[in-house]
């Protein structure tokens, strides 16, 4: 794979198929040759087209297609479409996650079971901006973005209006972080450490702060290296480890990824106990363990109490049974140890 | 079974009474015991991140705990055979109390190996065998129903603490959940409480020599007549030197009966366990990954092994059941052996299934099998060795089987890394599972003829002029008695009944 494959692979652009499903393996080879070129140009993190052109968490829905990415100028190229097939009324909505700067392609296409409906009017809005369209095909129309900052994100719409009206939306973001909702539980002295994953991108960097009152204030790990330790290994999870925790560090934290497009924040709380708090259940169970225990003794002592009352009682009978053998048969016992 | 021959213990076990409390304390042990290691994998992910370690160093911690749980078997035989078993259980729940409460101030990884690993699984060690050992001791006509019981123990025990591990986590966080975790395992003291010892205790011994007090002056006179019978005093010379000679080995098997690897039942036994556990663990172990390979999400996965559990848990008790019947109980090891084979069997057949319903269908046998040779696996042994010898015999069976225990998984691993595929790993514990059955069959068909030859050829030998009888009955008695005292006397001198019993078993039906 050379950069004259690349560049051929630039010049049949059009006739690229357009609509591929994500079981197809020609877009990923496609798009690894798109790479080597991008990396180049934009930035020097490697998953940049391939996390947009690899079917993420959102695109699971079946009416939609994605395309491949391909290269055209500086940016990687994306294609997004949502095929409108629903009741009248209901709006489709898509979450598109881009981390790198791009140019995209947003399509609204009517299934074709629809063809009897006239469409009179398409509009496709950002907020009350309108943006021009253009018609694709017979019953497809797409709007052209580039991507290149934060202000360029967000949410657009496409409404078709005919006999019945139609909606979709695209929701163009950066990565989400993924806080934990349950704490993190430590202990006083002890020390924890808050991972932060961002699945398939890469950010730029990482920054932690943690909340005072209402504000949040960033940590500085190279100042305070005894109580903060941050580690970044491998390159799209980050490592806080807090060291001697006090009452004090309980509280919540935020990890925030800085992508080319934006930031993104994951929300982690810590809470720190004494060790009072483990220890009452302990002392309640220890307790549970010997008071069974002593029952088990006690209940044995007793049941053999009355065994051996029971028991007595017999050995009383019997003894006196074998006393009045004894006196019948001790003259046939002498006479035996007799004879040896 | 003839319940009229006294069995190999020495006295009538009650098969019931306080025996079901024994049960009872049994499969909480046995319970904690098998579940502990997998239920602590929670703790993992945590552990990880706090010692910045990977997967397979952390992983040690359960492998050290397993090892040392069945590899501390002898240990537990040789204490029970001194001290009984109430008094090793309530120790062994003692160490798993500390080594937990100390794991929950380690420092290290290396503190956790040593608390978490090896003093943890050296108690679970003393939990396991002895509660097995003591069923045995309380129970005969209805052993394998309190067998089954008791091994019922494991799988109850498992969906409740894996839950419970996870909510100690959430709300304790590792080193309060390792704390109160300890005072958990402190419930094996109660549970050891419950062991009553039973045997042949100083009283029994009274009542038995009151009873039988008119043989005493018999074997007097046998033995007076025997001397008088040789000329010289040598011969008594002589044997008291080879007493010696025996009183060290003696010494050795009275706390570890080595001479159980002479039994023929006993090798059958080691061989086709150590084949089958090769294949045994390892399914499980990788259900929930191969169901997540062919498309299944986390949480279905996890909801197959509950199936196996809840099959699993109803089948033990069920298998006792059946192994109790009169059809079944003398034939027991054909049982046990086409259990086996059935389990080998939902192997091989598992890579056919295809999807989630076919999953569900396979985890459904495989927990009723596993259920099934779980619930066999000490009553066999008990049905092959006797009551008697069968502490030894645990101990034994345990530290071998231990080196395939551990090994199943990581074969089943390295196969499935090298074909990358799960099948081969299915297949491989399928054929293994199908031979060990296999042979455990033929060998014990072999071993029931043989039992069945010995028996015609003692009940020929009954059949001689009395006298000759009598004095070599006298001789070998009085041998034992000179050499051993306290409870061996009456197991080894009974190994011959017993061995009858067995047989009568097989003769009844």
């Amino acid at each position: 794979m050379t950069t004259e494959d690349a560049s051929q692979t630039q010049g049949n652009l059009t006739q690229m198929p357009t609509r591929l499903n994500e079981s197809s393996t020609e877009p990923m080879t496609t798009t690894r040759i798109v790479n080597r070129q991008t990396r180049e140009s934009i930035s020097d993190h490697s998953p940049v087209g391939h996390g947009v052109s690899t079917p993420g968490p959102d695109l699971t829905t079946q009416d939609f297609k994605q395309a491949i990415e391909e290269k055209a100028s500086n940016f990687t190229y994306v294609e997004y479409e949502i095929l409108l097939s629903g009741v009248s009324g209901t709006s489709k909505e898509k979450n598109i996650t881009l981390d790198n700067p791009a140019k995209v392609e947003l399509s609204c296409r009517l299934a074709s079971k629809y063809p009897h409906l006239n469409i009179v009017q398409v509009a496709w809005k950002r907020g009350n901006e309108t943006i021009k369209h253009i018609n694709k095909t017979e019953n497809s129309w797409s709007i052209q973005l580039t991507v290149t900052d934060e202000n360029e994100l967000g949410s657009y719409s496409c409404t078709l209006k005919g006999e019945e009206e139609f909606k979709a939306v695209f929701h163009l973001q950066v990565p989400k972080i993924e806080g934990k909702e349950k704490p993190i539980i430590s202990y006083d002295g002890d020390s924890v450490v808050m991972i932060c994953k961002s699945s398939s991108y890469t950010p730029i960097t990482w920054t932690w702060y943690l909340t005072n009152g209402s504000e949040q204030i960033a940590i500085n790990d190279s100042l305070m290296s005894d109580k903060y330790v941050i580690d970044r290994v491998p390159a799209n999870t980050t490592h806080l480890k807090i060291l001697k925790l006090t009452k004090k560090d309980d509280g919540a934290y935020w990890c925030e990824a800085v992508f080319k497009l934006g930031k993104s924040k994951g929300k982690l709380k810590l809470k720190v106990l004494t060790f009072m708090v483990p220890l009452k259940p302990f002392l309640v169970i220890l307790a549970e363990v010997i008071i069974l225990v002593a029952i088990v003794f006690l209940y044995e002592v007793y049941s053999k109490k009355k065994e051996k009352h029971a028991e007595d009682e017999k050995e009383f009978e019997q003894v006196e049974q074998l006393k009045s053998e004894e006196s019948n048969g001790v003259e046939s016992s002498s006479t035996r140890h007799r004879k040896v | 079974m003839s319940h009229q021959v006294p069995s190999d213990l020495g006295y009538v076990p009650p098969d019931g009474g306080w025996g079901w409390a024994v049960v009872f304390g049994a499969s909480i042990s046995v319970g904690f015991a098998y579940t502990f290691p997998k239920a602590f994998t929670i703790y993992f992910k945590e552990l990880q991140a706090v010692y910045s370690i990977s997967y397979s160093q952390i992983a040690w911690i359960t492998s050290i705990m397993c090892a040392t749980a069945y590899g501390g078997g002898p240990i537990s035989s040789i204490l029970v055979n001194r001290y009984g078993s109430r008094p090793v259980v309530m120790f062994g729940g003692l160490l798993c109390g500390i080594g937990m409460v100390s794991a929950a101030f380690c420092t290290s990884i290396l503190q956790l190996y040593i608390c978490v690993g090896f003093i943890t699984g050296l108690g679970l060690a003393l939990n396991l065998q002895p509660s097995v050992i003591i069923i045995g001791k309380y129970f005969l006509k209805r052993r394998p129903i309190a067998n089954g019981l008791a091994m019922a123990g494991s799988p109850v025990m498992l969906c409740t603490l894996a839950p419970l591990n996870q909510f100690l986590f959430d709300n304790f966080g590792w080193r309060g959940s390792f704390l109160i975790l300890g005072a958990i395992l402190l419930n094996c003291c109660v549970a050891g409480a419950l062991f009553r010892p039973i045997g042949v205790a100083k009283q029994s011994v009274k009542n038995q020599m009151i009873e039988e007090g008119k043989e005493a002056p018999k074997e007097e006179v046998t033995k007076m007549s025997m001397e008088m019978s040789n000329p010289a005093y040598a011969p008594a010379e002589t044997k008291t030197e080879e007493e010696e000679e025996k009183d060290c080995c003696e010494k050795i098997n009275r706390y570890l009966d080595f001479s159980l690897f002479k039994h023929r039942g006993f090798l059958i036994y080691l061989i086709g366990n150590v084949l089958m556990f090769l294949g045994f663990f390892a399914p499980i172990v990788f259900l929930a990954p191969y169901a997540k390979h062919i498309g299944i999400d986390e949480y279905s996965a996890a909801f197959l092994l509950s199936i196996l559990a809840i099959v699993d848990m109803i089948a033990r008790p069920a298998t006792g059941v059946i192994a109790n019947s009169k059809w079944v109980r003398p034939r027991i090891q054909y049982f046990f052996s086409f259990s086996i084979a059935f389990n080998g069997a939902c192997h091989l057949l598992c890579p056919l299934a295809s999807g989630y319903t076919g999953l569900v269908v396979y985890s459904i046998f495989f927990g009723l099998a596993f259920g099934m040779v779980c619930a066999m696996l000490f009553e066999t042994l008990m049905d092959l060795v006797g009551a008697a010898r069968f502490t030894s015999a645990v101990g034994l069976v345990t530290i071998v089987e231990c080196c395939t225990i551990l090994l199943g998984p990581p074969i089943g691993g390295t196969i499935i890394d090298t074909f990358g595929d799960y099948k081969y790993m299915f297949i491989k514990c399928g054929a293994v599972m199908v031979l060990a059955g296999t042979f455990l069959f033929i060998m014990n068909y072999y071993n029931y003829r043989m039992l069945a030859k010995e028996e015609k050829e003692r009940k020929a030998k009954e059949e001689d002029p009395k006298i000759v009888r009598t004095e070599n009955e006298g001789r070998s008695n009085w041998n034992k008695e000179t050499l051993q005292d306290g409870p061996e006397l009456e197991p080894l001198r009974d190994e011959q009944e017993g061995l009858k019993t067995e047989v009568n078993g097989t003769n009844e039906v």
